[in-house]
């Protein structure tokens, strides 16, 4: 029985985990009437660093600047820029660090490549161990 | 040879670590981002001025000296502490200096000056914040050093401290 209740606490303490990782900070009054408009302005908003926390997004954040990015992107949309538009009018003021994806660039090249490089010299060890025990137990 | 070709994966972690433990131990301000304006013209804007009666347009203001821009609000407690070198800027090496007045009350502002003393030629109003990221601005106080071209040479985030006062001090002057 205790064994239960404390199962409960823990699957409990997920549940509520992993629904206060969609929290967002958006207020209703930035949402914008257009349907359409708020989503491209919520998948931006998904995409650029708080430069304030740095681990959030500013569609999580509630950090003033944040909040003034939100509006201000909302506002772009209205004007009808397209979100390349929007993008470059952010990094141009930020850098690159305002983009939680890093642009693939040639100072990007060993964050994007490395991983997959490291994986396939992997690959490879095991593959030719694999190969030489097979020769040892033929043997 | 195979045999060889196993050293290549502790090579290149030991590398690796090498880079950490450098990046561990080197002088660095990990919170700090670099300007993505620097050696670039100074954001264009116009804004009502809290000394004058009229806009202060960016374009009439800048290239014609050196000025230094600092981002500044009377809410922030940094901006009092570097309120002293800011002074010094003006006063003792005659450096034009323009607050930019973030996100603040007006009334607060001006009692602000008289309390503590004015460095600042003129005070763009920023209350939305649009001018602060328009530069770049993620954090006050801020301070940027803009030169005769009105070309942007260094931003320093945080307030100024006495280090920081000198080292502007002689980008100035490599500046002039």
């Amino acid at each position: 029985m205790k064994i239960n209740k404390a199962l409960l606490i823990i699957v409990s303490f997920c549940f509520i985990q992993f629904f206060s990782s969609n929290c967002y900070s958006v207020e209703p009054d930035e949402i914008l009437q257009n349907q359409k408009q708020e989503l491209r302005a919520r998948n931006i908003s998904k995409n650029i660093r708080c430069m304030v926390c740095q681990n959030q997004s500013i569609d999580e954040s509630n950090a003033p600047l944040a909040k003034d990015l939100r509006i201000l992107i909302r506002n772009k949309i209205k004007d009808g820029k397209n979100d390349a538009e929007i993008y470059k009018f952010l990094t141009d003021r930020y850098g690159d660090f305002i983009l939680l994806k890093p642009p693939l660039r040639s100072s990007t090249f060993a964050l994007w490549f490395f991983p997959i490089i490291f994986f396939i010299i992997g690959i490879l060890i095991v593959f030719s161990h694999s190969k030489k025990s097979e020769k040892n137990l033929k043997k | 040879m195979r045999k060889q070709l196993l050293i290549i994966p502790f090579v290149l972690f030991l590398l690796v670590l090498i880079t950490f433990f450098y990046l561990l131990l080197i002088e660095r301000n990990i919170s700090v981002i670099s300007s993505n304006l620097l050696n670039k013209n100074v954001p264009k804007f116009q804004s009502k001025s809290l000394l004058k009666n009229q806009n202060f347009i960016s374009s009439e203001e800048f290239g014609k000296e050196i000025v230094l821009v600092n981002f500044f609000a009377t809410w922030c407690k940094p901006c009092r502490d570097e309120h002293k070198y800011i002074k010094r800027f003006s006063n003792e090496k005659k450096v034009r200096v323009i607050g930019i007045n973030y996100k603040d009350d007006k009334k607060k502002t001006i009692k602000w000056l008289k309390t503590l003393g004015n460095p600042y030629s003129d005070i763009p109003l920023d209350g939305k914040g649009i001018i602060a990221i328009d530069w770049g601005v993620y954090g006050i106080p801020e301070t940027f050093v803009v030169n005769s071209k009105g070309i942007i040479k260094y931003r320093h985030v945080g307030p100024i401290t006495k280090k920081m006062y000198k080292k502007i001090n002689l980008l100035i002057k490599e500046i002039e």
